[in-house]
């Protein structure tokens, strides 16, 4: 009988620490002890699959300019959300609260913009507000 | 003595009618009679019955926090009776506290099938009369880029406005399951056991945190049918079913319903083979072929390894126009110690298209996988 092959695991067991995600594991990239707060001039923008992305100029306290890739959704559900590929424009200057890519790479995954004019929009979610509202 | 009275004045309600003769006085007094001791009776039976429902039921109450101890307000909460298979349902509030109330006693799993954000706890005993303070720590690992949030997860569990009306049929009398469909929505997890080998690679995937599924390179996520993610649009005709997957790969599915049988030199592949046949208004789907190199990212634990000898058997029904309810039962012997059924629903998506889906065209992510 199977069952004394050895012991046997109840799957899915108390808090089981499941990963989950929809692309890939959010954990095993970023950092989430370790949010960070950017602001800068939009460089570029790829309205592409499996993850949209912006670049940041960033300028530190001596002046020295670094650019960063900051990770979005996809563009399926950022437009179900009222993301266009134009809401965010090259020249833009935004705050961005990101979490840090875990291999120390100047990446990170967007979590908050905050537009110069005030705006700010939440990583895709429709109850906090998107670009087009 | 609030009971007494409501009896004694119904009873004096129905002394009141006035007779047109002995007879009548007296065939009404026998009924009045009847009729009081009957009162009396029903009121009696529902007072005990409410007193003996009272002592056999309890509660369950606690708040939610995710692993840094937020509150977490919006969390669904499951609570079956392992007993009756019977599912209680709960949101957590804007403070995070949860209760789970009139639980006929018995014993329980508590779990949130609300992808992103875990947990489970068997064996939960739930006393008469009783409130069992249960406070719920659950890891949160949807923390995730745009769209992909708890939010976005919770969203997932979320119903959506769907029309009302019949389930449309085909010309030959069969439900008809066309349509766009949103992600389903789990309503029972399941539950299972997995061999050793099993449970040591889902350890080591955990340990990983799942850097290495096959997703993250674009390869296939769902064994399912309906894909996990994005929407889901069904095309059915008489001999033929197909699925297109939004945001899969390779994007559709076939469902043969013609009678076909499985090929016999079927080679192992990603999404397998499948042929579907009628049982009344359920579209029964046999699916057999698939290799084991895919994840089971169907179920909440998506680290969940399988065999080649994987047999999903998935049992469609649409009970009305705007819902899809699917019933998936795993079967993979050299994996699982006995069958695993899961539930899921999914809501018409009346105004929504399938979109594009090109997962290669700028993942970057890969080479940043670093896992722990």
């Amino acid at each position: 009988m199977k069952l004394k092959m050895g012991f046997l695991v109840l799957f899915l067991g108390v808090f089981w620490p499941a990963p989950i995600f929809a692309h890939h594991s959010f954990r095993a990239e970023f950092d989430s002890s370790k949010p960070k707060e950017f602001l800068g001039i939009v460089t570029k923008v790829e309205w592409f699959n499996p993850h949209a992305r912006f670049y940041i100029d960033v300028k530190d306290e001596t002046g020295r300019v670094t650019n960063w890739n900051f990770e979005l959704g996809s563009p399926l559900q950022l437009r179900r959300q009222g993301w266009r590929q134009d809401s965010l424009k090259v020249g833009d200057q935004i705050t961005v609260e990101g979490y840090l890519a875990k291999d120390g790479s100047k990446m990170a995954s967007a979590s908050k913009i905050t537009f110069a004019d005030g705006r700010t929009v939440f990583n895709g979610s429709s109850a906090d507000g998107s670009p087009s509202q | 003595m609030k009971k007494e009275n409501l009896l004694r004045s119904s009873c004096f309600l129905l002394r009141r009618a006035r007779y047109k003769s002995y007879t009548q006085k007296l065939r009404v007094s026998l009924g009045r009679r009847a009729m009081c001791a009957l009162l009396v009776a029903v009121c009696s039976f529902v007072s005990a019955f409410a007193a003996f429902a009272q002592g056999e039921r309890g509660a369950i109450a606690g708040t939610v926090t995710d692993q840094d101890g937020a509150v977490v307000s919006g969390a669904p909460i499951q609570a079956k009776n392992v007993k009756t298979g019977t599912l209680y349902k709960t949101t957590s509030s804007a403070t995070g506290n949860y209760a789970l109330e009139q639980l006929p006693t018995g014993t329980y799993e508590l779990a949130n099938p609300v992808l992103g954000l875990m947990y489970r706890k068997e064996n939960v005993v739930v006393g008469a009369s009783q409130t069992l303070r249960l406070d719920i720590r659950a890891v949160d690992n949807s923390l995730n880029t745009l769209g992909e949030d708890r939010t976005y997860f919770a969203g997932l569990a979320s119903p959506h406005a769907t029309p009302d009306g019949p389930p449309p049929r085909m010309a030959d009398g069969k439900p008809d399951l066309s349509g766009v469909w949103w992600e389903p929505r789990v309503v029972d997890i399941g539950e299972a056991t997995v061999l050793p080998w099993a449970a040591a690679l889902m350890k080591e995937r955990t340990a990983n945190i799942a850097k290495d599924i096959p997703r993250t390179r674009c390869l296939p996520n769902a064994t399912t049918l309906l894909g996990r993610f994005g929407v889901n649009r069904l095309v059915q005709t008489p001999a033929l079913l197909v699925i297109l997957n939004e945001a899969d790969v390779p994007g559709y599915r076939e469902v043969f319903l013609n009678g076909r049988g499985h090929p016999k030199d079927l080679d192992p592949t990603w999404t397998g083979h499948s042929i579907g046949k009628w049982e009344g208004d359920t579209l029964v789907v046999d699916t057999i072929g698939f290799n084991d190199k895919s994840w089971l990212a169907d179920l909440p634990s998506i680290i969940t390894p399988h065999t080649d000898m994987l047999h999903l058997t998935s049992r469609f029904r649409r009970p009305d126009l705007g819902h899809l309810e699917m019933e998936v039962t795993f079967d993979d012997p050299g994996t699982f110690t006995k069958p695993l059924k899961m539930t899921a629903i999914s809501d018409l998506a009346e105004n929504e298209d399938v979109q594009e889906w090109i997962c290669n065209e700028n993942n970057q992510d890969v080479e940043h996988m670093v896992g722990k």
